[in-house]
């Protein structure tokens, strides 16, 4: 799977460019409004219960300055994934300590074919990894410049 | 939704994802993901079983033990559980208030 796959999963309209929260727990919930309204859900606080069940296993925040918010839900029919940037940096509860400013979230039906969530998170996050690549997405002007950065473009 | 129903969907999401925990958690290591609060996450799945009303998390576990899932969406106006039609009536906002369950199949549904 390589991150054109992944990027199919996602849309403009779920893409935040500016977070305002500045905690991990309202973070969490622009995270989950951002779904909301770019994907037409019913049940938003079905997703918001499992992501934050899903960070008390421990903090999604791995990267460095990048969290990946996943997990499984009855609430989406299928993988969705929002993409969202904070300039001023989240708390998130990191491994080193450091603000987040980076969130890619997937959220995947329970019944997810050949565990397609797990594959795009590990390409999501290879992908990544790259200091010159997070200050191209953090200065990238819109979603197409920010998905173009991603490809390599 | 009906308050019932969203414990039983969040609920079962947590069973999935400790189910999830214990069978690929190795992958997500790998990942860099830390999974050391699983025991936190089973004692909130226990603190959560024990706010539904008993009788329904009596039906929920037969469910869960005879289908796997005790709560399905109902998409296209059928279950995904069965494929059986859901009547229309079941929308209405009159049954807004309690659990409905599938005529054919018995298990709790959802309208995601
Ligand atoms: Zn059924």
């Amino acid at each position: 799977m390589d991150i054109a796959d992944v990027l199919k999963h996602t849309s403009s309209e779920l893409f935040l460019p500016d977070l305002q929260a500045t905690d991990k727990e309202s973070a969490i919930q622009e995270l989950v409004s951002g779904l909301s309204s770019g994907m037409n859900i019913q049940n938003p606080d079905t997703i918001l219960q499992m992501l934050q069940s899903r960070e008390s296993l421990g903090s999604t925040a791995v990267g460095p300055g990048i969290a990946f918010p996943h997990g499984r839900t009855l609430a989406v029919q299928q993988l969705s994934i929002l993409m969202a940037r904070s300039t001023k940096g989240v708390d998130f509860d990191s491994e080193d300590g450091g603000p987040t400013h980076l969130f890619f979230v997937l959220i995947a039906p329970p019944q997810d074919m050949g565990h397609q969530y797990i594959k795009s998170l590990a390409t999501l996050i290879d992908s990544v990894q790259d200091t010159d690549l997070r200050d191209k997405l953090m200065a990238a002007d819109n979603y197409e410049a920010f998905c173009a950065a991603l490809k390599g473009e | 939704m009906h308050p019932q129903l969203q414990q039983l969907v969040a609920l079962q999401d947590m069973m999935g994802m400790i189910r999830e925990i214990e069978e690929k958690g190795s992958e997500l290591e790998d990942m860099g993901f830390k999974t050391a609060g699983l025991d936190d996450l089973k004692n909130a799945r226990e603190e959560l079983e024990g706010k539904i009303d008993p009788q329904v998390m009596g039906l929920f576990r037969r469910l869960t033990g005879k289908f796997g899932r005790a709560v399905v969406p109902v998409i296209g106006n059928s279950c995904t559980g069965c494929f059986a039609l859901i009547p229309a009536s079941f929308v209405s906002k009159t049954n807004a208030g309690r659990l409905q369950y599938c005529e054919s199949c018995g298990r709790i549904l959802y309208w995601p």
